[in-house]
């Protein structure tokens, strides 16, 4: 198998769509800032607090989603790998013994 | 030896993680009414234009993610064999329905697959190499009863 297959297989569609969904977050929790509805040196308003748990909340399960998928297809692949070489290794073997 | 073991477990990570942004993004459309922080029959204040403008499409693109994830894995279980494609429609005429639409060897076989069959070959040689070894035993076992008998 070789490296961008690998990476195909560890890095679906759905996780580049997860990594937009986390870079919106970012957005999310910094906009009251940027957009300054946000008075500076006051306490946070309830729109602010919102936004930022939201964004918190966006980058936290975007991030968890990509790395997730990541570790259990990386477990699969090394399964799999696993599961060929001992597959060889029989085979090779086989003849031996006859 | 261990198996290979067909896992779901990183779709559903995808999917849930999906599910959660979009309900997110559902709060993020609703939250300037539910928190109050948009009076009632004035204009939109920026912090709503910007909450729908984002939440809008976070919904989406969250809904987009979701059944990119749950393509894969219905690709996956498809591959391994789990679930069977539907038969479809022949709408194209007899002449198309008799010609069978065979894939491409080499397009279609997996890893897993190939790790099968060379699995399989490996278990065939070893039992060939057993039943040639015993039908061996058998035939020098019989030829030594027959020598004993010439000996009586």
């Amino acid at each position: 198998m070789s490296v961008s297959e690998a990476m195909k297989r560890l890095i679906p569609p759905g996780s580049y769509v997860l990594f937009l969904l986390f870079l919106t977050g970012i957005w999310v929790a910094i906009s009251p800032f940027v957009m300054t509805t946000q008075p500076a040196g006051q306490h946070w308003l309830p729109a602010t607090v919102n936004n930022v748990v939201v964004g918190a909340i966006f980058m936290v399960v975007a991030l968890s989603g990509i790395v997730g998928y990541m570790l259990f297809a990386l477990r699969d692949l090394l399964r799999e790998a696993q599961a060929r070489r001992e597959a060889t290794e029989l085979a090779s073997q086989a003849p031996a013994d006859f | 030896m261990q198996s290979t073991r067909f896992t779901v477990s990183k779709y559903v990570c995808g999917m849930v993680a999906s599910l959660i942004i979009l309900l997110a993004g559902g709060w993020l459309i609703l939250a300037p009414f539910a928190l109050g922080y948009q009076p009632y029959g004035a204009d939109w204040v920026d912090q709503t234009i910007n909450d729908f403008a984002t939440g809008i499409p976070v919904a989406v693109v969250a809904l987009i993610s979701f059944f990119l994830f749950l393509a894969s894995a219905l690709g996956s279980l498809r591959a391994a064999g789990l679930l069977v494609s539907r038969p479809q429609a022949q709408v194209s005429g007899i002449a198309s329905s008799r010609v069978p639409v065979t894939p491409e060897p080499g397009v279609q076989q997996s890893d897993l697959d190939r790790t099968l069959s060379t699995l399989a070959a490996a278990l065939a040689a070893d039992l060939a190499a057993r039943r040639q070894a015993s039908s061996n035993q058998q035939a020098n076992q019989s030829i030594e009863h027959l020598t004993q008998r010439r000996d009586m």
